[in-house]
């Protein structure tokens, strides 16, 4: 197993080069005053188009400016990125952990509502707690993750002021960045807690109870009805007839045997379901002012910031591989029969 | 338990409504914006956000006073030059600049003359690719650009900088080329000053001839001025978190003046317009930015104050031709020829094609529909704030029977015979723009069934490619001035070598002429008469259509007193100088 993983591994370079170069290639046929239009956002500055383009280099050939950018590579610097207004490598290091808190905050609880109610739903199936699964589903599905996010915001900081947006008040800010906080993680709230700012980690998790819900809301359709179809196939299994035959209870039959089989499903998607949450939830993030990885990589992407955009694609480049890898070890370790590298 | 939940809900539901309107966070203001701040450095900045920010923590040499765009005050000067005092010289060309005594950095170290020095020609040597330097090279050393089309740094700019800029005891003196009018205007909005040992301290030009070439056209965040300052003005900056998009000043309590009343100001990038009017409603921001399309959400809040009508210093949406169109490899054009499926490179060149156009706008309509019955038609590429401004200017209108009479002496009656085809492209996203062009579609479409406009949203990247080559067989944009002076407006809108003629290929000598005269001439009656024909020139000529003469609006929390509209400051009037501000 270790050595499948450790060759899982190598290959992640490969993959990330490719990505890269794709990438690069890809962004290299647009023109020079296109690839400028990062730097001129305003008529002022037409009169110095051509200036800004030899100054950043734009009119090199592509294998020069991909050479540059590799040789930075090779010595640690992925690049400036204009739209972080930071280098690539400080801009990840900026964004990531707060994804990271949110993505954990939102991706439990998107599991055990998903899996529960997917599992609930098919065992009282045509029931009302599988009528009202299917409309969480369908509503989720369906309603667009902005709509939701500006209704939950509309009632519960606008109205009732309980869950502001944003990342935190202007009194933890100040504390956050005052010279007696550590930052030990980069992750806020264990940070508020390991400095026994208790207010504070509070605040910092007030502000990521609305994105959580949101996200919990949009991401678990998925996950119900995946469940659902999945327990409903295995449910009518003749083993597990045999089960009700033998006389086991049916909490037994359920969990222990027909759930044990609908893992696999249910692992695949999750893993998938955790990637796309770390990559980044833009309309979430934008909506809720949180400064998170998935608003970067957009405006990145749309402002034509050849750093910005091949470092956050490294990084989901990197992410998918690792949640492929574990949902490989995963797979082995919830079916025994499923021997990985055999 | 969701009876519970409810009820709880529904009880604090009814008791929010009841909260009084007392202001949140007395000492604290915050604004939200949507702009994306560039660089803090005064000599790299060039984008209006970044610019709010500067002027709240340094300050230039001199200010306008409350509002105005013709009176200037001193604001690190003792006084403002003049000829009657005696500090401009009675050739125009030498300003004598006296400075306050007493003012200190944050740091805590005095400003001296010599920092005054360092700052202009520090602003004048950056000259940063698509940077403001060339608003002080023009006047101080009489050509705009550092380099040469290849590069190469002008061997005589360290020379002709410090000839221009010296210190003679406690003053500033200033020696131009030529006489230059709006020389104080730019004064009172771009380099202000920043200290030279704080500069040098931190790794940034020590103000030696041996290494200025390595400040020319630096990258930003080399500069420790890009995130950090010492400014002398009313508010230190405390920091800016590129990762909220946020700047947090804090007062300046040893500020030469009396200290301002505010304690924070929280300057926030909020991309969301209903998360920017939930935290405005919620008494969380204080003034946030919502332009015209969006008052009839902003209009009716409790606790939140709108101040409409004000004039601006801003022409958008302006009209451009294109004279000489790039027909190569260019899918604006059609066929290229005048064959009813294009149109040929020199379109627009005949003055009928033009004027056809402008008869074919419905200038009233959109500034009743779109513009919601505010502002009032432009007379000429010269704001009614400026001087210039040309009040009995004629105006076109929307006259059909005219455009239609242009279009069938157009081109010896092969338009109107041949018909013509050709796209019209917009920043996609902008609504004034795209309704603009849709108006001109429908107008002129309407005079003649083989008259094809596409009109088609591109985003900024493509269009501005398509620009550059001057591919567009017309544009649409709008300009913002960086001072406030006629100068500014005619220079860039109506001068061969402006950054608009440039693109559409349009030149007319006598029009170079006269923004040329008039910028060196400091008799205010006489720059008013040049700028008056020139704007007579305009309208017969018609390289473009100035639709409206703008006016905006603020939204803000009533408990906010001592604003006042200054068309002048950048990103106003959501931005502002907090100096003056309280909240009560």
């Amino acid at each position: 197993m270790l050595r499948y993983i450790l060759k899982r591994l190598a290959f992640l370079p490969v993959v990330m080069f490719g990505v890269t170069l794709l990438l690069f290639i890809c962004l290299q046929t647009l023109s020079p005053a296109m690839r400028a239009s990062l730097y001129v956002k305003d008529p002022r500055q037409l009169a110095q188009l051509d200036a800004v383009i030899e100054k950043y280099g734009l009119n090199k050939p592509v294998y020069v400016q991909y050479g540059i950018w590799l040789r930075q590579v090779a010595h640690g610097d992925l690049g400036y990125s204009e739209t972080a207004k930071m280098p690539v490598a400080e801009a990840i290091r900026s964004f990531l952990p707060a994804t990271i808190e949110l993505t954990v905050l939102a991706f439990f609880p998107i599991l055990f509502v998903g899996v529960t109610f997917g599992v609930l739903s098919a065992v009282y199936r045509d029931r009302l707690i599988d009528h009202v699964t299917r409309f969480v589903a369908i509503t989720g599905y369906s309603l667009p993750s902005f709509v939701l996010g500006l209704i939950l915001l509309m009632i519960f900081y606008g109205r009732l002021h309980w869950l502001p947006p944003g990342r935190y008040t202007l009194d933890s800010d100040m504390l956050i960045h005052g010279d007696r906080f550590r930052h030990w993680s980069g992750l806020l709230t264990l940070d508020c807690a390991l400095n026994r700012q208790w207010s504070a980690a509070l605040d910092v998790a007030k502000h990521m109870v609305l994105p959580a819900c949101t996200l919990l809301y949009i991401s678990v359709a998925l996950l119900l009805r995946i469940t659902r179809s999945a327990m409903l196939e295995e449910l009518g299994r003749d083993y597990v007839r045999t089960a009700r035959a033998k006389g086991l209870p049916e909490s037994v039959v359920v969990r222990k045997h027909a759930l044990a089989n609908v893992l696999i499903p249910i692992v695949t998607l999750s893993s998938l379901l955790f990637v796309g949450l770390l990559g980044g939830v833009v309309i979430t993030e934008t909506v809720f002012d949180f400064p998170g990885i998935g608003r970067w990589g957009v405006q990145a992407a749309q402002q034509l910031d050849v750093p910005g955009v091949l470092g956050s694609t490294m990084l989901a480049a990197f992410l998918f591989v690792l949640a492929n890898l574990l949902s490989d070890v995963l797979y082995a370790l919830v079916d025994p029969r499923i021997r990985v590298g055999a | 338990m969701l009876k519970y939940c409810l009820c709880a809900i529904l009880t604090a539901w009814a008791f929010s409504a009841s909260v009084s309107a007392a202001p949140k966070h007395p000492d604290t203001f915050t604004y939200l914006t949507i702009s994306d701040s560039d660089s803090l450095d005064p000599a790299w900045s060039y984008d209006v956000s970044s610019h709010a920010i500067i002027l709240n923590v340094y300050e230039p040499l001199f200010t306008y006073d409350h509002g105005s765009t013709e009176k200037i005050l001193p604001l690190l000067a003792e006084k403002v030059p003049t000829r009657e005092n005696g500090l401009i010289s009675a050739d125009g060309r030498t300003y004598t600049i006296a400075l306050r005594a007493g003012v200190k950095f944050h740091d805590g170290s005095p400003m001296t003359p010599e920092d005054a020095r360092y700052s202009i020609i520090r602003f004048m040597l950056a000259d940063r690719a698509g940077g403001p330097s060339s608003l002080l090279l023009e006047p101080l050393v009489g050509y705009s650009a550092t380099r040469d089309d290849k590069g190469t740094i002008n061997p005589k700019v360290w020379e002709d900088a410090n000839r221009a800029v010296s210190v003679q005891g406690t003053n500033l003196i200033l020696r131009l080329p030529r006489p230059y009018a709006p020389l104080l205007s730019i004064l009172a909005m771009w380099a202000p000053v920043v200290s030279k040992t704080w500069a040098a301290k931190n790794g940034d030009w020590d103000g030696t001839e041996a290494t200025w070439t390595r400040l020319n056209n630096f990258r930003k965040e080399s500069s420790p001025f890009f995130e950090r300052a010492n400014g002398t003005g009313p508010f230190k900056l405390e920091r800016w978190d590129r990762k909220t998009k946020e700047f947090i000043l804090t007062r300046n309590d040893n500020y030469w003046r009396s200290p301002a009343r505010l304690k924070n100001i929280v300057v926030k990038g909020v991309n969301e317009f209903g998360t920017r009017k939930l935290m405005l409603e919620a008494g969380d921001a204080d003034a946030i930015y919502a332009d015209r399309p969006l008052l009839t959400q902003v209009k009716n809040l409790p606790g939140v104050k709108i101040i409409d009508d004000l004039p601006t210093l801003e022409m958008n949406p302006m009209v451009f031709f294109t004279y000489h169109i790039n027909t190569v490899g260019n899918a604006f054009v059609g066929s290229g020829a005048l064959d009813g499926n294009g149109i040929p490179p020199d379109f627009f060149s005949d003055k009928d094609v033009r004027k056809a156009f402008a008869y074919s706008f419905d200038y009233r309509g959109y500034i009743n529909d779109v513009m919601r019955g505010k502002g009032t038609q432009a007379r000429g590429a010269i704001p009614k704030a400026l001087l210039g401004y040309a009040p009995n200017q004629p105006v076109y209108s929307l006259d059909s029977k005219k455009a239609a009479e242009h279009l069938k002496t157009a081109w010896g009656g092969k338009v109107w015979e041949k018909g013509f085809s050709f796209t019209l492209a917009f920043n996609a996203g902008n609504l004034q723009r795209q309704t603009v062009s849709q108006i001109l579609k429908r107008n002129v479409e309407a005079l003649n069934p083989k008259f094809k406009i596409d009109v088609r949203g591109v985003e900024w990247p493509t269009f501005l490619d398509a620009q550059k080559d001057s591919k567009l067989p017309i544009f649409i944009m709008g300009w913002n001035a960086d001072f406030p002076d006629p100068h500014n407006f005619a220079f860039p809108i109506l001068h061969s070598l402006g950054q608009f003629p440039k693109y559409q290929k349009f030149s007319n000598p006598e029009m170079d002429r006269l923004v040329e005269q008039a910028n060196q001439t400091t008799d205010i009656a006489q720059r008013k008469r040049l700028y008056e024909q020139l704007q007579a020139l305009e309208y017969e000529e018609v390289p473009c259509l100035v639709l409206i003469d703008m006016v905006v609006y603020r939204t803000q929390r009533d408990w906010v007193k001592g604003w006042y509209w200054d068309p002048i400051f950048p990103d106003g009037p959501y931005s502002s100088y907090y100096y003056p501000l309280t909240k009560e």
